[in-house]
């Protein structure tokens, strides 16, 4: 029997207390991991897959563990009941219409039950309800996704191969590219495009111009007679009508000499007598244009609402020409001096 | 009798006339083919001191174990302050034991015990908690009558081999036992510490009147402390009387003895 | 019939566990006695078993981390060595270094008893000597192995996190939350019942080789060894046993 027994007592005391603490810890811990300790409301889903789920696996929601998996049964070939505990505490934030999904816990964790909450608004979680559930797609099916894919990724590289195989043995490619005169020729291009195009924009800038004034003007009429610029332009495009005219003139007349030549290819062309009668159709159409506008020009002069404009207008033709005449006078006679 | 003086034929025939407290009847025990002890029977009376003599091996050792229980002869009847051994159970035995004292060839202390702690642990065996304020008197009374007043404290391994049978003694007297058996009590023991130990015994039996049952070949001490002597030959009682009767004896077995 | 020293030994210690059963539960109860050994046993043999729990769960950190490191997956250590230490190496490391030091000293302490009759002493002065020496000492042994058992698990812990945090930094908080994260109760549970066994197993064979020793202080030694042999031996059978029981019971 020891001496010191009351010291020794306490140390042995203090063992004992150490020991069972440390074990009860551990227990309380585990205990609360899995939630022995706390009362928890059984709720239930089913599914058709639950890729290996066991008891004992946790439940989260919103990837916080919320609950474990109580028992699995297997209702029907094609139905697995998985009835699970959650946690008291979480009730409220477990809709009716949260949705449960077997997930995994990182690559090769742990089989959970992930409940995602569904949309609109749906009361709490009662004991013993039956949660809607989704088939998540799960790593097989993802695999099987991923397997036809690369099957697919198999038929396009080998047809990309083919593609650059004809490229690599097709000559007139390379020699398209060799060409030097191409690019010129395709820049060439391109600056008569821009210019074409900008004078394209000159001619829209113009019916712009025109159609701008006809909106601005108080009517047709009143502008008609307000307006100089107008008759000015009127006035230019029958000048400009006179000019083309005289140009089509001339062009005949180089048609008629190079007939009469006889060579080059409008030779040819008008040789064909159905070319040669649409040219002389064409011809005699724009002779009675021409002859059209003058009767029309005079028509207008003698029109009684625009007589005025036009007398007005001869009058004072009539008088820049005497001034004109009367300044060119002045000139000869100040030269003269 | 009369304290310090040597046993006379004439003291012998006085304590036969005491009560009987130890009786054994034809007692025999064997080992496999060794039969130790045959048909051996023999009486202890109140305030006697028998010493039984035997050559080394002889079965004296099976026999004091027999009469405390240790060991089960194989036949006889051996009653002890009027019970029958062989029909006591555990606990009757125990209580039986309290009256008894042995002590042991190798004095068997507790070595991871200091002396007190081995002298008080009979007394712990034996009481429950009422009479714990007795302890450090018995204690010291024990030490004191072995003459080791002030070893209380010490360990066995720290005692010469005479305080260490001293202290086995001590042990055994401090339940106050009616009858002591001791188990060669002076072998190993040079012959004068042997003789200290003879003249306790004695002074043990006349303090307390209790009957001893010694085991001994040391004639020194036999004949210092025998009241009467049994020889034991042949795993029977060959002979006994008084020492000096004893000492006469013609049969060559008895006298080679006491030559 | 057939003499084997082997099924006469195991014989005679069924007996032994018998005798312990029918005697252990029956007054008189030494409690103090029992109290001490307790003492001896349990509260002695933590400096031992702590660092023999510490060096376990160091080694085992060090030992795991760059393989574990190699699959990308050093955030499971913590997990692997709790689980390693709980269910298996804290329990085993614990009680063979518990046979070692308590069985041999059992051993020796009740063959030394033996062989100089302070045994017989005892059953002489009025003690039953098996209810003093041996139900207290196996009963010491079969409760304070769990508990050194739990403190060698706690303390081989610590040292794992000590290891993770020689490598990197981590968290006390996160270490106990992953050692936790691979528990379950029917890991824990298991592995601490069956250290009760493992503790029986130490005393009550420590005991039977010390209470039936003979040939004086040779047999001592030979009490104090085959004490230990055996009880280890024992220890390895008693640790498939429970593997296969809690498999039975769907525990693993």
């Amino acid at each position: 029997m020891p001496n010191n027994s009351t010291s020794n007592q306490v140390r042995l005391g203090l063992f004992v207390v150490v020991g069972v603490g440390c074990l009860l810890v551990v227990l309380y811990l585990l205990g609360r991991q899995q939630n022995l300790f706390q009362s928890s409301v059984p709720v239930q889903a089913d599914f058709r897959n639950v890729s290996g789920l066991l008891k004992g696996n946790n439940v989260r929601l919103g990837g916080i563990t919320v609950g474990t998996v109580k028992d699995i049964t297997i209702l029907n070939d094609t139905t697995v009941r998985v009835q699970m505990n959650l946690n008291q505490d979480v009730q409220r934030f477990v809709r009716r219409n949260a949705v449960a999904s077997i997930g995994t816990d990182g690559l090769v964790g742990n089989t959970i039950i992930n409940l995602t909450a569904g949309p609109g608004a749906a009361p709490a979680v009662q004991a013993g309800d039956v949660l809607p559930t989704s088939e998540q797609a799960s790593l097989d099916a993802m695999l099987a996704t991923l397997n036809i894919s690369n099957q697919n990724l198999v038929g396009i590289t080998s047809g990309l191969r083919q593609v650059t195989d004809k490229l690599n043995n097709s000559e007139a490619l390379w020699q398209l590219l060799s060409n030097e005169q191409l690019p010129a020729d395709v820049r060439r291009s391109a600056q008569n495009a821009a210019a074409a195009s900008a004078q394209l924009a000159a001619a829209a800038t113009d019916v712009r111009q025109l159609t701008a004034g006809v909106r601005r003007g108080q009517g047709p009429l009143g502008y008609l007679l307000t307006d100089d610029a107008f008759a000015n332009q009127i006035g230019h495009a029958a000048r400009q009508l006179a000019g083309t005219s005289d140009t089509l003139a001339v062009t005949l007349n180089g048609l008629q000499r190079q007939l009469q030549r006889g060579g080059g290819p409008v030779q040819t062309l008008l040789t064909d007598t159905t070319a040669a009668r649409q040219l002389r159709q064409t011809l005699r159409n724009t002779a009675q244009s021409t002859a059209k506008l003058n009767e029309s020009m005079t028509a207008l002069q003698h029109n009684f609402l625009l007589r005025g404009y036009f007398r007005r207008q001869a009058r004072e033709e009539a008088r820049l020409a005497a001034c004109a005449a009367a300044r060119r006078a002045r000139d000869s006679a100040r030269l003269r001096e | 009798m009369s304290p310090g003086t040597l046993p006379q034929p004439a003291a012998a025939p006085a304590p036969r006339n005491a009560e009987v407290v130890l009786t054994l009847e034809h007692i025999s025990k064997s080992f496999g083919d060794n039969h130790v002890l045959r048909d051996f029977s023999l009486e202890l009376h109140r305030g006697e001191n028998v010493v039984v003599l035997g050559k080394s091996g002889s079965g004296k050792s099976v026999l004091v174990k027999c009469m405390i229980g240790l060991l089960r002869p194989d036949a006889g009847r051996i009653t002890v302050l009027g019970q029958d051994i062989s029909t006591l159970d555990h606990e009757e035995m125990d209580q039986l034991r309290a009256r008894l004292g042995f002590l042991f060839q190798s004095n068997a202390l507790y070595d991871s015990m200091t002396v007190r702690e081995n002298l008080v642990f009979p007394l712990r065996r034996q009481w429950l908690a009422d009479r714990r304020d007795q302890e450090a008197d018995l204690v010291q009374q024990a030490l004191e009558d072995v003459g080791l007043a002030d070893t209380a404290n010490k360990l066995p391994a720290e005692l010469s081999g005479g305080q260490r049978k001293r202290i086995a003694l001590a042990r055994t007297l401090i339940l106050q036992p009616e009858i002591i058996l001791y188990d060669e009590p002076t072998t190993g023991l040079d012959p004068i510490t042997a003789r200290e130990i003879s003249a306790l015994i004695r002074q043990v039996q006349q303090k307390y009147n209790t009957a001893a049952f010694i085991i001994s070949h040391d004639m020194d001490s036999v004949r210092l402390v025998a009241d009467r002597v049994a020889l034991l030959a042949e795993g029977g009682c060959y002979a006994q009387g008084t020492y000096e009767e004893l000492a006469r004896h013609e049969d060559p077995r008895v006298h080679d003895f006491f030559t | 019939m057939f003499s084997s020293p082997f099924l006469a030994e195991t014989g005679a210690i069924a007996q032994f566990a018998g005798r312990f059963f029918r005697e252990g539960f029956r007054p008189r109860y030494e409690v103090r006695e029992f109290f001490h050994q307790c003492y001896v046993v349990g509260y002695q043999s933590l400096p031992m078993v702590g660092i023999t729990g510490f060096i376990m769960g160091l080694v085992l950190t060090l030992q795991s981390q760059p393989t574990m490191a190699k699959f990308g997956a050093e955030a499971w250590v913590p997990t692997m060595v709790g689980l390693t230490i709980i269910r298996e190496m804290g329990p085993i490391i614990t009680a063979l270094v518990f046979a070692g030091k308590i069985g041999s000293s059992i051993g020796a302490e009740l063959g030394s008893m033996r062989v100089t009759e302070q045994i017989d002493a005892m059953e002489v002065s009025g003690t039953n000597p098996f209810k003093y020496l041996v139900v207290t000492r196996v009963l010491a042994t079969t409760l304070m192995l769990p508990l050194l058992t739990v403190l060698a698990d706690g303390i081989g812990l610590y040292a794992s996190y000590v290891g993770i945090n020689t490598q990197g930094t981590t968290t006390l908080a996160l270490f106990i939350n992953n050692v936790l994260s691979g528990l379950t109760f029917a890991e824990v549970l298991p592995a601490f019942f069956k250290t009760f066994f493992f503790g029986f197993a130490v005393g009550l064979v420590g005991c039977y080789k010390g209470y039936h020793a003979t040939k004086g202080t040779a047999g001592v030694g030979a009490a104090a060894n085959s004490a230990v042999v055996v009880s280890s031996l024992l220890i390895f059978i008693l640790d498939l046993l429970a593997v296969q029981i809690t498999g039975l019971l769907g525990f693993n």
